[in-house]
Protein backbone atom coordinates (compact mmCIF):
# COMPACT_ATOMS: atom_id res chain seq x y z
CA UNK A 1 0.00 0.00 0.00
CA UNK A 2 2.85 2.25 0.81
CA UNK A 3 4.72 2.22 -2.85
CA UNK A 4 1.02 2.58 -3.99
CA UNK A 5 0.99 5.61 -2.13
CA UNK A 6 4.25 6.84 -3.55
CA UNK A 7 3.51 6.37 -7.28
CA UNK A 8 0.59 8.34 -6.76
CA UNK A 9 2.44 11.09 -4.73
CA UNK A 10 5.33 11.41 -7.34
CA UNK A 11 2.29 11.44 -10.23
CA UNK A 12 0.58 14.48 -8.52
CA UNK A 13 3.47 16.74 -7.47
CA UNK A 14 5.30 15.05 -10.97
CA UNK A 15 3.00 15.97 -13.65
CA UNK A 16 2.53 19.44 -13.14
CA UNK A 17 5.95 19.76 -13.10
CA UNK A 18 6.93 17.58 -16.29
CA UNK A 19 4.14 19.97 -17.68
CA UNK A 20 6.41 23.13 -16.68
CA UNK A 21 9.41 21.55 -17.72
CA UNK A 22 7.90 20.69 -21.22
CA UNK A 23 6.10 23.67 -21.69
CA UNK A 24 9.92 25.52 -20.97
CA UNK A 25 11.61 23.37 -23.14
CA UNK A 26 9.16 23.61 -26.14
CA UNK A 27 8.47 27.72 -25.49
CA UNK A 28 12.09 28.22 -25.84
CA UNK A 29 12.44 26.21 -29.25
CA UNK A 30 9.88 28.14 -30.46
CA UNK A 31 10.59 31.19 -30.07
CA UNK A 32 14.49 30.60 -30.93
CA UNK A 33 13.21 29.41 -34.25
CA UNK A 34 10.61 32.07 -34.50
CA UNK A 35 13.45 34.80 -33.66
CA UNK A 36 16.25 33.12 -36.25
CA UNK A 37 12.96 33.35 -38.90
CA UNK A 38 12.62 36.84 -38.37
CA UNK A 39 16.57 37.90 -38.50
CA UNK A 40 16.43 36.48 -41.80
CA UNK A 41 13.24 38.05 -43.25
CA UNK A 42 14.31 41.49 -42.05
CA UNK A 43 16.99 41.59 -44.39
CA UNK A 44 14.81 41.07 -47.35
CA UNK A 45 12.85 43.92 -46.80
CA UNK A 46 15.28 45.91 -45.18
CA UNK A 47 14.87 48.24 -48.21
CA UNK A 48 11.75 49.09 -47.74
CA UNK A 49 11.41 52.61 -46.14
CA UNK A 50 8.99 52.66 -42.87
CA UNK A 51 7.73 55.17 -40.87
CA UNK A 52 4.99 56.00 -38.95
CA UNK A 53 5.01 59.82 -40.08
CA UNK A 54 1.20 60.81 -41.69
CA UNK A 55 3.21 62.81 -44.25
CA UNK A 56 3.79 60.40 -47.55
CA UNK A 57 7.64 61.49 -47.30
CA UNK A 58 9.56 61.70 -51.10
CA UNK A 59 6.23 59.92 -52.92
CA UNK A 60 6.75 59.98 -56.54
CA UNK A 61 3.54 58.88 -58.79
CA UNK A 62 4.11 55.03 -58.99
CA UNK A 63 1.86 52.66 -61.42
CA UNK A 64 -0.33 51.88 -58.56
CA UNK A 65 -2.57 54.33 -56.31
CA UNK A 66 -1.25 53.69 -52.77
CA UNK A 67 -3.19 51.96 -50.83
CA UNK A 68 -3.75 50.65 -47.06
CA UNK A 69 -2.62 47.31 -46.07
CA UNK A 70 -3.01 45.46 -42.40
CA UNK A 71 -1.87 42.68 -41.12
CA UNK A 72 -2.60 40.55 -37.62
CA UNK A 73 -0.82 37.95 -35.34
CA UNK A 74 -1.93 35.99 -32.06
CA UNK A 75 0.71 34.54 -29.92
CA UNK A 76 0.70 32.36 -27.36
CA UNK A 77 2.33 32.69 -24.16
CA UNK A 78 3.60 29.26 -22.78
CA UNK A 79 2.69 27.95 -19.36
CA UNK A 80 5.53 28.20 -18.20
CA UNK A 81 6.31 31.89 -18.80
CA UNK A 82 2.29 32.37 -17.72
CA UNK A 83 3.64 31.31 -14.32
CA UNK A 84 6.85 33.03 -13.91
CA UNK A 85 4.77 36.24 -14.68
CA UNK A 86 2.09 35.06 -11.93
CA UNK A 87 4.82 34.87 -9.62
CA UNK A 88 6.76 37.54 -10.73
CA UNK A 89 3.03 39.76 -10.02
CA UNK A 90 3.04 38.73 -6.42
CA UNK A 91 6.77 41.25 -6.26
CA UNK A 92 6.14 43.58 -9.09
CA UNK A 93 8.63 44.67 -11.52
CA UNK A 94 9.51 43.84 -14.60
CA UNK A 95 8.33 40.93 -16.13
CA UNK A 96 10.73 39.91 -19.13
CA UNK A 97 9.37 36.83 -19.76
CA UNK A 98 5.98 38.67 -21.51
CA UNK A 99 8.32 41.45 -22.77
CA UNK A 100 9.81 39.11 -25.41
CA UNK A 101 6.86 37.67 -26.80
CA UNK A 102 5.67 40.87 -27.27
CA UNK A 103 8.32 42.24 -28.95
CA UNK A 104 8.26 39.51 -30.97
CA UNK A 105 4.51 39.94 -31.79
CA UNK A 106 5.36 43.21 -32.95
CA UNK A 107 8.45 42.27 -34.76
CA UNK A 108 5.84 39.26 -36.76
CA UNK A 109 3.18 41.87 -37.07
CA UNK A 110 5.50 44.57 -39.21
CA UNK A 111 7.38 42.00 -40.88
CA UNK A 112 4.39 40.76 -42.20
CA UNK A 113 3.14 44.38 -43.31
CA UNK A 114 6.34 45.00 -45.00
CA UNK A 115 6.42 41.66 -46.84
CA UNK A 116 3.02 42.50 -48.11
CA UNK A 117 4.14 46.04 -49.26
CA UNK A 118 6.87 44.37 -51.24
CA UNK A 119 4.41 41.83 -52.52
CA UNK A 120 2.56 44.32 -54.27
CA UNK A 121 5.55 46.18 -55.70
CA UNK A 122 5.77 49.17 -53.50
CA UNK A 123 8.93 50.61 -51.53
CA UNK A 124 7.77 52.32 -48.69
CA UNK A 125 5.41 52.31 -46.18
CA UNK A 126 3.81 55.55 -44.45
CA UNK A 127 1.70 55.68 -41.10
CA UNK A 128 2.51 52.87 -39.41
CA UNK A 129 0.33 51.96 -36.59
CA UNK A 130 1.00 49.18 -34.21
CA UNK A 131 -2.39 48.41 -31.84
CA UNK A 132 -3.41 45.66 -29.28
CA UNK A 133 -6.69 42.97 -29.61
CA UNK A 134 -8.22 42.01 -26.29
CA UNK A 135 -9.83 38.78 -28.33
CA UNK A 136 -9.57 36.64 -24.96
CA UNK A 137 -11.58 38.75 -22.77
CA UNK A 138 -9.12 39.93 -20.17
CA UNK A 139 -7.13 36.80 -19.90
CA UNK A 140 -5.08 38.31 -16.99
CA UNK A 141 -7.93 38.78 -14.95
CA UNK A 142 -8.72 35.16 -15.40
CA UNK A 143 -5.41 34.46 -14.64
CA UNK A 144 -4.16 32.67 -17.28
CA UNK A 145 -1.73 32.98 -19.74
CA UNK A 146 -2.74 35.71 -21.84
CA UNK A 147 -2.87 35.57 -26.01
CA UNK A 148 -1.46 38.47 -27.31
CA UNK A 149 -3.23 39.59 -30.52
CA UNK A 150 -1.28 42.30 -32.57
CA UNK A 151 -2.82 44.41 -35.55
CA UNK A 152 -0.84 46.54 -37.69
CA UNK A 153 -1.64 48.72 -40.28
CA UNK A 154 0.12 51.53 -43.08
CA UNK A 155 -0.21 52.86 -46.13
CA UNK A 156 1.88 51.72 -48.71
CA UNK A 157 3.27 53.75 -52.03
CA UNK A 158 6.45 54.49 -54.10
CA UNK A 159 9.54 56.47 -52.95
CA UNK A 160 12.28 57.75 -56.00
CA UNK A 161 14.81 54.98 -55.47
CA UNK A 162 17.54 57.26 -55.58
CA UNK A 163 16.11 60.16 -52.93
CA UNK A 164 17.50 60.13 -49.42
CA UNK A 165 17.08 56.77 -48.75
CA UNK A 166 20.47 55.68 -47.57
CA UNK A 167 19.86 51.84 -47.43
CA UNK A 168 19.07 51.12 -51.15
CA UNK B 1 -11.34 52.94 -54.12
CA UNK B 2 -8.35 54.27 -52.78
CA UNK B 3 -7.81 53.63 -48.98
CA UNK B 4 -4.96 55.54 -47.31
CA UNK B 5 -4.58 55.62 -43.58
CA UNK B 6 -2.71 58.97 -44.25
CA UNK B 7 -4.26 62.17 -44.43
CA UNK B 8 -2.58 62.55 -47.75
CA UNK B 9 -2.64 60.71 -51.41
CA UNK B 10 0.25 61.27 -53.21
CA UNK B 11 -0.66 62.39 -57.16
CA UNK B 12 -4.31 63.68 -55.83
CA UNK B 13 -5.60 66.46 -54.26
CA UNK B 14 -9.18 66.07 -52.11
CA UNK B 15 -11.89 68.74 -53.61
CA UNK B 16 -14.20 67.87 -50.98
CA UNK B 17 -15.14 66.01 -47.43
CA UNK B 18 -17.95 63.65 -47.28
CA UNK B 19 -17.69 62.53 -43.78
CA UNK B 20 -16.97 59.72 -41.43
CA UNK B 21 -17.85 55.90 -42.65
CA UNK B 22 -17.51 53.49 -40.69
CA UNK B 23 -17.93 49.55 -40.28
CA UNK B 24 -17.69 46.94 -37.31
CA UNK B 25 -17.98 43.87 -36.75
CA UNK B 26 -18.67 41.34 -33.37
CA UNK B 27 -16.64 37.99 -33.70
CA UNK B 28 -16.57 35.25 -30.91
CA UNK B 29 -14.49 32.22 -31.60
CA UNK B 30 -15.74 28.67 -32.07
CA UNK B 31 -15.31 26.33 -29.13
CA UNK B 32 -13.29 23.94 -31.58
CA UNK B 33 -10.96 27.18 -32.56
CA UNK B 34 -10.92 27.68 -28.52
CA UNK B 35 -9.78 23.95 -27.82
CA UNK B 36 -7.08 23.72 -30.27
CA UNK B 37 -5.65 27.30 -29.36
CA UNK B 38 -5.76 26.30 -25.46
CA UNK B 39 -3.50 23.37 -26.62
CA UNK B 40 -1.09 25.30 -28.71
CA UNK B 41 -1.38 27.76 -25.38
CA UNK B 42 0.87 24.84 -23.47
CA UNK B 43 3.84 25.71 -25.23
CA UNK B 44 2.96 28.84 -27.15
CA UNK B 45 3.93 30.43 -30.38
CA UNK B 46 1.37 31.40 -32.61
CA UNK B 47 -2.36 30.40 -32.36
CA UNK B 48 -2.82 30.77 -36.23
CA UNK B 49 -6.88 30.06 -35.53
CA UNK B 50 -7.21 33.57 -33.87
CA UNK B 51 -4.94 34.92 -36.92
CA UNK B 52 -7.12 33.89 -39.67
CA UNK B 53 -10.35 35.13 -37.28
CA UNK B 54 -8.78 38.55 -36.41
CA UNK B 55 -8.26 38.75 -40.34
CA UNK B 56 -11.32 37.79 -41.61
CA UNK B 57 -13.17 40.23 -38.64
CA UNK B 58 -11.12 43.17 -40.39
CA UNK B 59 -12.17 42.72 -43.90
CA UNK B 60 -15.66 42.35 -43.14
CA UNK B 61 -15.59 45.59 -41.11
CA UNK B 62 -13.87 47.09 -44.13
CA UNK B 63 -15.93 45.88 -46.05
CA UNK B 64 -19.15 47.49 -44.68
CA UNK B 65 -16.83 50.56 -44.70
CA UNK B 66 -16.67 50.67 -48.36
CA UNK B 67 -20.09 50.25 -48.97
CA UNK B 68 -20.45 53.09 -46.84
CA UNK B 69 -18.56 55.33 -48.89
CA UNK B 70 -20.04 53.74 -51.90
CA UNK B 71 -23.06 54.82 -50.98
CA UNK B 72 -21.62 58.32 -50.35
CA UNK B 73 -19.86 58.01 -54.35
CA UNK B 74 -16.71 58.29 -52.44
CA UNK B 75 -13.44 58.18 -54.51
CA UNK B 76 -11.09 57.27 -51.67
CA UNK B 77 -11.15 57.26 -47.95
CA UNK B 78 -8.31 58.49 -46.04
CA UNK B 79 -6.96 58.25 -42.12
CA UNK B 80 -8.61 55.34 -41.91
CA UNK B 81 -8.35 54.08 -38.03
CA UNK B 82 -8.97 50.90 -36.44
CA UNK B 83 -9.59 50.47 -32.76
CA UNK B 84 -10.85 46.89 -31.02
CA UNK B 85 -12.82 46.33 -27.71
CA UNK B 86 -13.27 43.12 -25.90
CA UNK B 87 -17.27 43.15 -25.24
CA UNK B 88 -17.51 40.03 -23.47
CA UNK B 89 -15.21 36.91 -22.65
CA UNK B 90 -14.44 35.38 -25.72
CA UNK B 91 -16.23 37.92 -28.01
CA UNK B 92 -14.45 40.97 -29.72
CA UNK B 93 -15.46 44.00 -31.23
CA UNK B 94 -13.15 45.08 -34.46
CA UNK B 95 -14.31 49.05 -35.56
CA UNK B 96 -12.44 50.78 -38.13
CA UNK B 97 -13.35 54.41 -39.12
CA UNK B 98 -12.32 56.63 -41.69
CA UNK B 99 -12.78 60.05 -44.18
CA UNK B 100 -14.89 59.81 -46.95
CA UNK B 101 -13.84 62.13 -49.73
CA UNK B 102 -13.91 63.34 -53.45
CA UNK B 103 -10.44 63.07 -55.44
CA UNK B 104 -8.99 64.70 -58.51
CA UNK B 105 -5.67 63.69 -59.94
CA UNK B 106 -3.07 66.36 -60.02
CA UNK B 107 -2.14 67.06 -63.46
CA UNK B 108 1.15 68.83 -63.91
CA UNK B 109 4.14 66.75 -62.47
CA UNK B 110 5.24 69.03 -59.50
CA UNK B 111 5.87 66.01 -57.19
CA UNK B 112 9.20 65.73 -57.87
CA UNK B 113 11.08 66.49 -55.02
Amino acid sequence: MMDMDLVFGLFVVGLPLFMLAFAWAMGVWISNRHEADLAQRELAVARILVHNTGRLQDAVAGPQPPVMITSEVTLGVDHFRGFLGQWKSLFGGQVRSYQMVLDRARREVVMRLLEQTDAMGYNALANLRIDFADISGSALARRKAADISVLASGTAYYVATESSHPKS
Amino acid sequence: MIVVNTETIPGYHVTSVLGIVQGNVVRAKHMGRDIAASLKNIVGGELKGYTELLTESRRTAIERMLSQAQELQADAIVNVRFSTSAVTQGAAELYVYGTAVKIEPIVQASMVS
